[in-house]
Protein backbone atom coordinates (compact mmCIF):
# COMPACT_ATOMS: atom_id res chain seq x y z
CA UNK A 1 0.00 0.00 0.00
CA UNK A 2 1.45 3.12 -0.79
CA UNK A 3 1.56 6.62 1.38
CA UNK A 4 -0.94 8.34 2.75
CA UNK A 5 -0.82 11.96 0.57
CA UNK A 6 -1.84 13.70 3.56
CA UNK A 7 1.24 12.92 5.56
CA UNK A 8 3.55 14.88 2.80
CA UNK A 9 6.83 13.40 1.65
CA UNK A 10 9.24 11.41 4.28
CA UNK A 11 12.54 13.10 4.17
CA UNK A 12 15.00 12.44 7.48
CA UNK A 13 15.26 16.34 8.88
CA UNK A 14 19.03 16.26 8.43
CA UNK A 15 19.51 15.22 4.92
CA UNK A 16 16.95 18.33 4.42
CA UNK A 17 19.43 20.25 6.31
CA UNK A 18 22.78 19.20 4.62
CA UNK A 19 20.96 19.46 1.21
CA UNK A 20 19.47 23.40 2.27
CA UNK A 21 23.67 24.13 3.57
CA UNK A 22 25.44 22.77 -0.09
CA UNK A 23 23.03 24.30 -1.82
CA UNK A 24 23.74 27.75 -0.44
CA UNK A 25 27.24 27.50 -0.33
CA UNK A 26 27.55 26.99 -4.31
CA UNK A 27 29.68 24.18 -4.14
CA UNK A 28 28.46 20.70 -5.52
CA UNK A 29 30.39 18.80 -2.93
CA UNK A 30 28.71 14.83 -2.55
CA UNK A 31 27.02 15.18 0.59
CA UNK A 32 27.32 11.88 2.52
CA UNK A 33 23.92 10.32 3.67
CA UNK A 34 22.82 7.47 5.68
CA UNK A 35 18.86 7.88 5.05
CA UNK A 36 18.24 5.30 2.37
CA UNK A 37 14.41 5.86 3.51
CA UNK A 38 14.00 9.29 2.44
CA UNK A 39 12.28 10.19 -0.09
CA UNK A 40 14.09 12.68 -3.55
CA UNK A 41 12.80 15.71 -3.43
CA UNK A 42 12.20 18.18 -6.23
CA UNK A 43 15.30 20.64 -4.49
CA UNK A 44 17.39 18.01 -4.84
CA UNK A 45 18.29 17.65 -8.46
CA UNK A 46 21.40 18.54 -9.48
CA UNK A 47 23.09 17.93 -6.31
CA UNK A 48 25.23 14.62 -5.55
CA UNK A 49 24.30 12.55 -2.44
CA UNK A 50 26.71 10.18 -1.47
CA UNK A 51 23.86 7.20 -0.30
CA UNK A 52 25.54 4.51 2.10
CA UNK A 53 25.26 1.06 1.16
CA UNK A 54 26.47 -0.59 4.36
CA UNK A 55 29.87 -0.36 3.49
CA UNK A 56 30.65 3.03 1.45
CA UNK A 57 28.86 6.16 -0.05
CA UNK A 58 28.13 5.74 -3.93
CA UNK A 59 28.10 9.26 -5.43
CA UNK A 60 24.60 9.93 -6.83
CA UNK A 61 23.45 12.46 -9.08
CA UNK A 62 20.13 13.42 -8.72
CA UNK A 63 18.66 14.25 -12.08
CA UNK A 64 14.47 14.68 -12.51
CA UNK A 65 12.82 11.03 -13.50
CA UNK A 66 14.66 10.22 -9.70
CA UNK A 67 11.96 12.26 -7.93
CA UNK A 68 9.67 10.59 -5.69
CA UNK A 69 11.84 7.63 -5.27
CA UNK A 70 13.77 6.72 -2.46
CA UNK A 71 17.79 7.44 -2.25
CA UNK A 72 18.50 3.36 -1.57
CA UNK A 73 16.88 2.70 -4.78
CA UNK A 74 20.46 3.98 -6.15
CA UNK A 75 22.73 2.14 -4.29
CA UNK A 76 22.79 -1.39 -3.80
CA UNK A 77 23.55 -3.54 -0.90
CA UNK A 78 24.49 -6.78 -2.27
CA UNK A 79 27.21 -7.40 -4.92
CA UNK A 80 26.76 -10.78 -6.64
CA UNK A 81 29.28 -12.37 -9.16
CA UNK A 82 27.89 -14.86 -10.00
CA UNK A 83 27.99 -19.01 -9.12
CA UNK A 84 31.17 -20.99 -8.75
CA UNK A 85 30.06 -23.57 -10.54
CA UNK A 86 28.45 -21.42 -13.93
CA UNK A 87 32.25 -20.37 -13.75
CA UNK A 88 33.84 -24.00 -13.96
CA UNK A 89 31.04 -24.98 -16.43
CA UNK A 90 32.20 -22.20 -18.66
CA UNK A 91 35.89 -23.56 -18.15
CA UNK A 92 35.42 -26.19 -19.70
CA UNK B 1 -13.72 -9.29 -41.93
CA UNK B 2 -13.15 -6.16 -39.39
CA UNK B 3 -10.43 -4.23 -39.31
CA UNK B 4 -10.21 -2.14 -35.66
CA UNK B 5 -7.34 -0.44 -34.95
CA UNK B 6 -4.67 -1.76 -37.52
CA UNK B 7 -3.93 -5.40 -38.07
CA UNK B 8 -6.76 -6.98 -35.58
CA UNK B 9 -9.17 -8.82 -37.25
CA UNK B 10 -11.17 -10.74 -34.95
CA UNK B 11 -14.63 -12.06 -36.99
CA UNK B 12 -17.43 -14.49 -35.53
CA UNK B 13 -16.88 -14.00 -31.91
CA UNK B 14 -18.89 -11.52 -29.91
CA UNK B 15 -17.91 -8.20 -29.53
CA UNK B 16 -16.64 -7.80 -26.35
CA UNK B 17 -15.18 -10.99 -26.44
CA UNK B 18 -13.26 -10.42 -30.49
CA UNK B 19 -12.28 -6.75 -29.22
CA UNK B 20 -9.87 -7.92 -26.39
CA UNK B 21 -7.78 -9.41 -29.45
CA UNK B 22 -6.10 -5.89 -29.58
CA UNK B 23 -3.52 -5.65 -27.19
CA UNK B 24 -4.48 -2.84 -24.34
CA UNK B 25 -8.34 -3.98 -24.56
CA UNK B 26 -9.21 -6.09 -22.22
CA UNK B 27 -12.76 -7.35 -20.93
CA UNK B 28 -13.45 -4.64 -18.79
CA UNK B 29 -12.51 -1.71 -20.99
CA UNK B 30 -14.34 -3.77 -23.90
CA UNK B 31 -17.19 -3.88 -22.23
CA UNK B 32 -16.95 -0.27 -21.46
CA UNK B 33 -16.37 0.43 -25.47
CA UNK B 34 -19.79 -1.68 -26.05
CA UNK B 35 -21.74 -0.10 -23.44
CA UNK B 36 -20.61 3.37 -24.75
CA UNK B 37 -21.23 2.77 -28.35
CA UNK B 38 -24.92 1.09 -27.00
CA UNK B 39 -23.78 -2.70 -28.72
CA UNK B 40 -25.62 -5.30 -27.41
CA UNK B 41 -22.82 -7.69 -25.82
CA UNK B 42 -24.17 -10.93 -27.12
CA UNK B 43 -23.94 -9.51 -30.82
CA UNK B 44 -21.02 -10.85 -33.38
CA UNK B 45 -18.37 -8.62 -35.22
CA UNK B 46 -19.94 -9.99 -38.52
CA UNK B 47 -23.79 -9.14 -37.61
CA UNK B 48 -22.15 -4.91 -36.73
CA UNK B 49 -22.92 -2.80 -39.79
CA UNK B 50 -20.23 -1.13 -41.72
CA UNK B 51 -21.60 2.40 -39.30
CA UNK B 52 -20.61 0.49 -36.20
CA UNK B 53 -17.59 -0.69 -36.99
CA UNK B 54 -16.26 2.91 -37.77
CA UNK B 55 -17.92 3.71 -34.87
CA UNK B 56 -15.67 1.44 -32.68
CA UNK B 57 -12.68 2.24 -34.67
CA UNK B 58 -12.94 5.98 -34.17
CA UNK B 59 -14.10 5.28 -30.26
CA UNK B 60 -10.58 3.30 -29.64
CA UNK B 61 -8.46 5.81 -31.29
CA UNK B 62 -9.90 8.77 -29.77
CA UNK B 63 -9.94 7.30 -25.99
CA UNK B 64 -7.35 4.00 -25.70
CA UNK B 65 -3.61 3.29 -26.31
CA UNK B 66 -3.16 0.15 -27.93
CA UNK B 67 -1.34 -2.46 -30.52
CA UNK B 68 2.62 -0.38 -31.54
CA UNK B 69 1.77 2.73 -29.41
CA UNK B 70 0.85 0.46 -25.95
CA UNK B 71 3.87 -1.48 -26.26
CA UNK B 72 6.71 1.17 -27.29
CA UNK B 73 4.83 3.01 -24.10
CA UNK B 74 5.88 0.07 -21.89
CA UNK B 75 9.38 -0.74 -23.16
CA UNK B 76 9.77 3.38 -23.02
CA UNK B 77 9.05 2.94 -19.59
CA UNK B 78 11.32 0.14 -18.84
CA UNK B 79 14.01 2.05 -20.62
CA UNK B 80 13.75 4.92 -18.28
CA UNK B 81 14.10 2.92 -15.22
CA UNK B 82 17.50 1.02 -16.78
CA UNK B 83 18.86 4.12 -17.50
CA UNK B 84 18.58 5.94 -14.40
CA UNK B 85 20.21 3.45 -12.47
CA UNK B 86 17.92 2.58 -9.96
CA UNK B 87 17.61 -0.60 -8.04
CA UNK B 88 14.27 -1.57 -10.25
CA UNK B 89 16.24 -1.24 -13.60
CA UNK B 90 19.18 -2.98 -12.82
CA UNK B 91 16.23 -5.61 -12.28
CA UNK B 92 15.29 -5.45 -15.37
CA UNK B 93 19.05 -5.33 -17.02
CA UNK B 94 19.38 -8.82 -15.05
CA UNK B 95 16.04 -10.06 -16.25
CA UNK B 96 14.99 -10.78 -12.92
CA UNK B 97 11.78 -9.88 -10.48
CA UNK B 98 11.40 -6.52 -10.28
CA UNK B 99 8.98 -6.64 -7.40
CA UNK B 100 10.63 -7.84 -4.53
CA UNK B 101 9.74 -11.91 -4.97
CA UNK B 102 11.64 -14.44 -3.97
CA UNK B 103 14.42 -16.15 -6.18
CA UNK B 104 15.71 -18.91 -4.23
CA UNK B 105 12.87 -20.78 -5.60
CA UNK B 106 10.76 -20.11 -8.92
CA UNK B 107 10.72 -16.75 -10.64
CA UNK B 108 10.83 -18.65 -13.84
CA UNK B 109 8.66 -16.54 -15.98
CA UNK B 110 11.33 -14.09 -15.51
CA UNK B 111 14.33 -16.46 -15.44
CA UNK B 112 13.05 -18.43 -18.07
CA UNK B 113 13.35 -22.14 -18.50
CA UNK B 114 15.54 -24.06 -15.56
CA UNK B 115 19.03 -24.44 -16.81
CA UNK B 116 20.43 -27.95 -15.15
CA UNK B 117 23.68 -27.25 -12.88
CA UNK B 118 26.61 -29.75 -13.34
CA UNK B 119 27.60 -31.48 -10.41
CA UNK B 120 24.97 -30.35 -7.85
CA UNK B 121 23.66 -33.47 -6.54
CA UNK B 122 25.68 -35.85 -4.85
Amino acid sequence: MSRSVWKGPFVDSYVLKKAEAARESGRNDVIKIWSRRSTILPQFVGLTFGVYNGQKHIPVNITEDMIGQKFGEYSPTRTYYGHAADKKAKRK
Amino acid sequence: MARIAGVNIPTGKRVPIALTYITGIGHTSAKAICEELKIEPSRRVNELSDQEVIQIREHIDANYTVEGDLRRDVQMNVKRLMDLGCYRGLRHRRNLPVRGQRTHTNARTRKGPAKAIAGKKK
